[in-house]
């Protein structure tokens, strides 16, 4: 099934309406097997509407949705683990019985279900509020609980909707490494937020959506790399006016420690410190910085 | 389908548990004995003795009569009351005389006594005579005091009783019929005419009915009494579990759940999978009910037969147990679905409740079709009453029981039962996930009605 060049999870030219409103149109993605891949975009984009068609809640208008390379349908739908944005459990079910009814529905035996559970609660830390009901616990806790009903049947592919929300730092750090583990275990991780933060220092791919259309896509390294302005942090004395050539440096910004020094259109910065150390400077500091994905997000959203 | 079990046990499990449904399970037998009892409990409870009667005789030789009748009322009466009573029930509209009866039978059931004595009036007239007793049962030596006037033997003539509780309708009840009888026979006797022969041929007749051809199994109305029990228990689980069922739906869609089980299972799963989880819970509550009122008529009748009383069971074809059961749970999926209609139209339970109310009159309604099918069983009314949706289940099993139809409409109607549960949980389906889509607003019925034609 998990060959390893079949994309996890590819759509074709997707579309979807509801009345009048266009809520996704022609969208097509490709997700490479045992990567995190995010989907960003700001509010109403368009990203749960693509996130209910991957499973198989609303059937596109048009387009194909393929999950490792299989027509999405009824039969995978227990390959995927999918956490909604908006949490929900049952609030008088006692948590131990709520993980076996979601661990069965996806297709475990009532003994596998609590195994996994059991192992799932020790590692986020909350077995002692197995016999507890929903309502005793806090919001993080059933956010916890929550994510465990989406992993526990050990999924192909996670989907997790604004899986920080609600978290604080010590949890969300928790979570990183859960995710990452579960990366390094072969599951492949969709991730749809709009916290650019945490989308930078998880994906491999990402996907920008607004106002129901892909913006851009690819790995997270062409999308920075593509986003134009490229930039050097400079510490260095007896620049000897190499960056005074405007082929090669567009501007100087003095940041006081450092400089920030942009480049020009079509210029290595390679060259740029080749050319400084030749003419004799003391360089301490020289690195590429990179727009952050936050940058590139705002700036996208707002031409778009 | 494993799936759809997973649903099921779910649903079941988690309501079977709840101290709700526990103690309402067991509250209510005892709700029922109690509310059976208690009255005779309370009212057998009358303080200080016997209750103490005068009576002024105007006609001046009725007294001793009155006197033997109230107070041997209870042993003459056995005989008849032992033989009216099981036929009470039967006797068609409660009444004032039913009510009285029932005072009757009551104050002898707690043993109440009587302490009668003569007012000699001496020629006095009867308001200073009342004046008298009035100041007497102010004092408290008395209870009341009954007047009976010259004219009491003729048709005109009205006794009278003022007592310092009229609200002791016991003791007016058996006044009354001790009056009555005493005066009565008094005016046999005047007549000519010897009181206990008129007793004896003035006995009442008894009619057994038998079905045609069915030899010598009498009907005693039983399989009657069962099709509206059946119809009954439809409307109660309704009432009870409709709300139950309806709030399961609401409370996926509020806690965002079902947006989870979307993703996991068909709608379609998630609807049959709730109806029949809820339904099993109410069929468990039921059935223990059920058994609790086996266990008390069963010692029933064995207490009425301890105490010398006819009883008999009503006799039922076995084959009728299986209809009525069939037929309930038609009935009461039938009407479930509509109620998970209605939750996934709707946001909040409060909503839901108001929406509610239509098919709790429908539920009503089916029970009102009885009357015309039990006149008719085999008229073109009736078949097709017993064949539509909602109000087939109680109207075909009435018709079994009176004259039982040909096979295969019984067939016609449970199917056209299941096909209406199949396809009202379909649509069901279709709203709820149609409806979990959208956000706030609770769904007007055009609405409805498009999504579950668009896909």
């Amino acid at each position: 099934m998990r060959e390893a060049n079949t994309p996890a999870l590819v759509l074709e030219g997707v579309s979807k309406s509801f009345d009048e409103f266009v809520a996704v149109r022609d969208l097509s993605l490709t997700v490479r097997p045992g990567t995190i891949y995010g989907l960003l975009g700001p509010n109403g984009a368009g990203k749960t509407t693509t996130i209910r068609m991957i499973v198989n809640i609303i059937a596109p208008d048009t387009g194909r949705v393929l999950l490792y390379g299989r027509p999405m349908g009824e039969k995978l739908m227990d390959k995927i683990g999918y956490l909604p944005e908006e949490r929900g459990l049952y609030k008088k079910m006692r948590i131990g019985d709520q993980l076996r009814f979601f661990g069965e529905l996806k297709g475990l035996t009532p003994k596998q279900a609590d195994e996994r559970a059991s192992r799932w609660l020790e590692r986020l830390k909350l077995s002692e509020w197995k016999a507890k009901k929903t309502d005793e616990l806090s919001k993080g806790m059933q956010q916890k609980i929550q994510f465990i009903t989406t992993v526990m049947h050990e999924p192909d592919l996670l989907i997790l909707d604004e899986v920080f929300s609600g978290l604080d730092p010590v949890n969300a750090e928790l979570m990183i490494d859960v995710l990452h583990e579960l990366k390094a275990a072969g599951r492949t991780i969709i991730l749809s937020t709009h916290q650019m933060e945490q989308a930078e220092r998880l994906c491999d791919d990402i996907c920008l959506i607004n106002k129901s259309r892909k913006v851009l896509d690819g790995s997270l390294r062409e999308v920075k790399r593509g986003a134009g302005r490229r930039a050097v942090a400079l510490r260095a004395e007896d620049t000897n006016g190499v960056l005074d050539d405007r082929s090669l440096v567009a501007g100087v910004k003095n940041l006081g420690d450092y400089s920030e020094v942009t480049l020009a259109e079509g210029a290595d910065e390679q060259e740029v410190l080749r050319r400084l150390v030749a003419g004799g400077a003391r360089v301490t500091r020289f690195e590429s910085v990179e727009p952050s994905l936050h940058d590139i997000f705002i700036r996208k959203v707002s031409e778009g | 389908m494993r799936k759809l079990l997973v649903i099921i046990k779910r649903e079941y499990l988690y309501r079977v548990r709840t101290k709700a449904f526990v103690i309402t399970t067991v509250l209510m037998p005892l709700f029922v004995i109690f509310s059976a009892v208690a009255p005779a409990l309370l009212f057998s409870i009358k303080s200080g003795g016997a209750t103490r009667i005068a009576v002024v005789d105007q006609t001046g030789r009725l007294y001793e009569s009155v006197r033997n009748s109230i107070l041997t009322s209870r042993d003459e009466d056995d005989e008849e009351g032992a033989k009216t009573r099981p036929q009470a029930p039967a006797r068609g509209m409660p009444g004032q005389q039913d009510g009285d009866e029932q005072m009757r039978q009551l104050g002898k059931a707690t043993g109440q006594r009587y302490e009668l004595e003569q007012v000699p009036t001496q020629g006095r007239a009867l308001e200073e005579v009342r004046r008298e007793l009035d100041e007497r049962v102010r004092k408290n030596q008395l209870d009341g005091y009954v007047v009976l006037p010259a004219n009491i033997m003729t048709s005109e003539g009205r006794a009278e009783y003022r007592g310092r509780n009229l609200g002791d309708m016991i003791t007016t009840s058996q006044l009354r019929h001790g009056l009555r009888r005493a005066v009565i026979e008094q005016r046999m006797r005047d007549a000519q005419i010897d009181p206990r022969r008129v007793r004896e041929l003035s006995k009442e007749i008894e009619m057994d009915a038998f079905k045609a051809g069915s030899g010598d199994e009498k009907d005693t109305g039983g399989s009657f009494g069962l099709a509206m029990g059946v119809g009954l228990f439809i409307y109660m689980g309704i009432l009870l579990y409709g709300q139950v069922i309806m709030s399961s739906v609401v409370e996926e869609k509020t806690t965002r759940i079902s947006e989870v089980l979307f993703s996991s299972v068909k709608s379609f799963q998630l609807m049959a999978g709730k109806l029949v989880g809820v339904s099993l819970v109410g069929m468990t509550q039921f059935g223990i009910w059920a058994l609790a009122f086996l266990l008390l008529s069963i010692y029933g009748v064995a207490a009425l037969a301890a105490s010398g009383t006819k009883f008999t069971l009503p006799s039922v074809p076995p084959i009728f147990f299986l209809y009525a059961f069939v037929f309930f749970v038609i009935g009461f999926f039938m009407y479930a679905t509509i109620f998970m209609i209605v939750g996934s139209m709707v946001t909040t339970e409060k909503e839901a409740g108001q929406l509610a109310m239509p098919v709790i009159f429908l539920s009503v309604a089916s029970v009102y079709m009885i009357f015309p099918v039990i006149r008719a069983p085999n008229s073109p009314l009736a078949f097709w009453i017993s064949i539509s949706p909602f109000f087939s289940p109680v109207t075909m099993l009435v018709r079994i029981v009176t004259e039982t139809p040909p096979p295969w409409q019984i067939a016609l109607s449970v199917g056209i039962g299941l096909a209406t549960i199949l396809f009202f949980t379909w649509v069901a389906a279709r709203v709820y996930r149609i409806g979990m889509l959208m956000y706030g607003k609770s769904a007007s019925l055009p609405e409805v009605l498009r999504w579950v034609r668009q896909s």
